[in-house]
């Protein structure tokens, strides 16, 4: 427990430069280190910030999930901090996802966009937790009532995802299916290499976001405390 | 189970003395048909199979504003708060709510499957439809009551619900659809929407009682 506290406590230390040089390698291997793909060319490589973004995101509202559990379990309002910083940069990779997705849909597909499953279900993933931010930003930060309120809307939104999917896979799918995350990577050794990094880079990024946050979250909250000491302590 | 009739018979009263509410929510939905009915007549001549569509986004809209314009009154004398304090669990004032507000919405969706009928001059009250009418209405009625009922306040409760709401609820808007269209036989499909129809509505119902004491728990 202490040596895990002590490692918390070198955050901003270790995060920044691990992340840099993730990212930094990142661009070399996606840019000039990995072959060209022979059917879709250049534009494949967009795959390399694609599919970890879509894994942060899966990241980040999975710990979303977690800290609303929390809120609603043990009253603690710093799990309140947590849900909001993780949901805040969930929605953000949601939104790369999506947007590296369209342009890597253009020259592939024809069209930047199609009422696929995995399309469908990741902008309706976007839409839940973009609402979750907006009804968290129109109440106080520290109200609590609203937090609990906001808690039970995120663990919805997560438990609906199986629904989202199931629904929008037996509806249809164009979206091609994972050659990765099995058995026999489908993918050669030097590309797989290169977005074993890629995700890397980016999950220690989408860290170090959720991380700072959840201290800007908490510092909000800390300071309404604090405002609300002073006017107590100016009427007495 | 006297408590859970107790809330019923309460809300049912308040939404008879208050009929402005679900009247708006009914003539909401009556006018979304006949915009529909008619925008689509001058697109296309064969509006049959847009007709799943139509029926599904009414049901949904109005069933988004019933809930918002439902609780408004509640939350704003206080009853809401009342009811939590007295020595009842939240539970059961969850079970009474959620039965008040599926009267009330199935008494609107009848109404509109007969304005349907008419105008789109297919046969809509068929055993199977009423069905999957009111699976997809057990669906979605309980997690809008879940939001509706709790939110922060009067004001940011009208515009946030249909933001929250919607998202969450289009598997069921899908599986809905689909299955609409299956027994009017527009659009066929192996898949069993029906079947997915009825386990979101149990799923729904079920996480929305878990959930409610805890949201509201002071």
């Amino acid at each position: 427990m202490r040596t895990a506290n002590r490692v918390y406590g070198l955050r901003w230390v270790l995060l920044p430069p691990l992340t840099g040089m993730g990212i930094l390698a990142m661009l070399v291997g996606a840019v000039v280190a990995a072959p060209t793909e022979l059917v879709e060319g250049d534009v494949q490589r967009l795959m390399y910030i694609h599919v970890p973004s879509a894994q942060a995101m899966y990241l980040a509202f999975g710990i979303v999930f977690v800290a609303s559990i929390m809120v609603l379990w043990k009253r603690d309002m710093r799990w309140d901090a947590v849900a909001r910083g993780a949901a805040s940069v969930g929605v953000l990779f949601t939104a790369f996802a999506l947007v590296t997705g369209s342009l890597w849909g253009k020259p592939i597909w024809g069209v930047y966009w199609q009422w696929d499953a995995r399309l469908t279900s990741t902008l309706v993933l976007f839409l839940v937790y973009a609402a979750y931010l907006l009804a968290r930003a129109v109440s106080d930060p520290g109200d609590e009532q609203a937090a609990r309120y906001s808690a039970v809307y995120a663990i919805v939104g997560f438990l609906d995802v199986p629904f989202i999917v199931m629904s929008v896979r037996w509806w249809r799918t164009l979206h091609p299916q994972p050659i990765v995350s099995r058995l026999d990577p489908q993918l050669p050794g030097s590309m797989l290499a290169v977005l074993g990094i890629s995700t890397l880079a980016i999950f220690l990024l989408a860290l170090w976001l959720i991380l700072l946050r959840t201290d800007t979250e908490r510092l909000g909250q800390r300071l309404l405390g604090l405002r609300a000491a002073v006017d107590r302590r100016e009427e007495a | 189970m006297n408590a859970t009739f107790a809330v019923v018979a309460k809300d049912l009263r308040l939404a008879w003395r208050d009929r402005a509410g679900w009247l708006t929510a009914g003539a909401f939905a009556t006018i979304s048909i006949l915009i529909y009915s008619f925008a689509f007549d001058l697109a296309t001549n064969d509006v049959r199979p847009l007709l799943p569509g139509v029926l599904w986004t009414t049901f949904l809209f109005a069933g988004v504003f019933a809930a918002g314009a439902g609780f408004q009154r509640e939350a704003e004398e206080g009853t809401f708060d009342a009811m939590l304090l007295s020595p009842v669990s939240p539970t059961v004032i969850f079970l009474g709510k959620l039965i008040s507000s599926l009267i009330a919405l199935i008494a609107i969706e009848f109404a509109l499957l007969i304005a349907a009928t008419i105008l789109f001059d297919e046969p809509l009250l068929t055993p199977e439809l009423v069905a999957i009418v009111m699976l997809g209405t057990a669906g979605y009625a309980s997690l809008t009551t879940l939001l509706g009922t709790l939110g922060s306040g009067p004001r940011t409760r009208a515009v946030l619900l249909p933001v929250m709401a919607l998202p969450l609820l289009v598997p069921m808007l899908i599986a809905a659809v689909r299955a609409t269209g299956g027994s009017l036989g527009i659009f066929g499909g192996d898949a069993p929407w029906t079947l997915l129809l009825a386990v979101f509505a149990l799923w729904s119902t079920l996480t929305a009682i878990i959930l409610f004491p805890l949201a509201v728990e002071r």
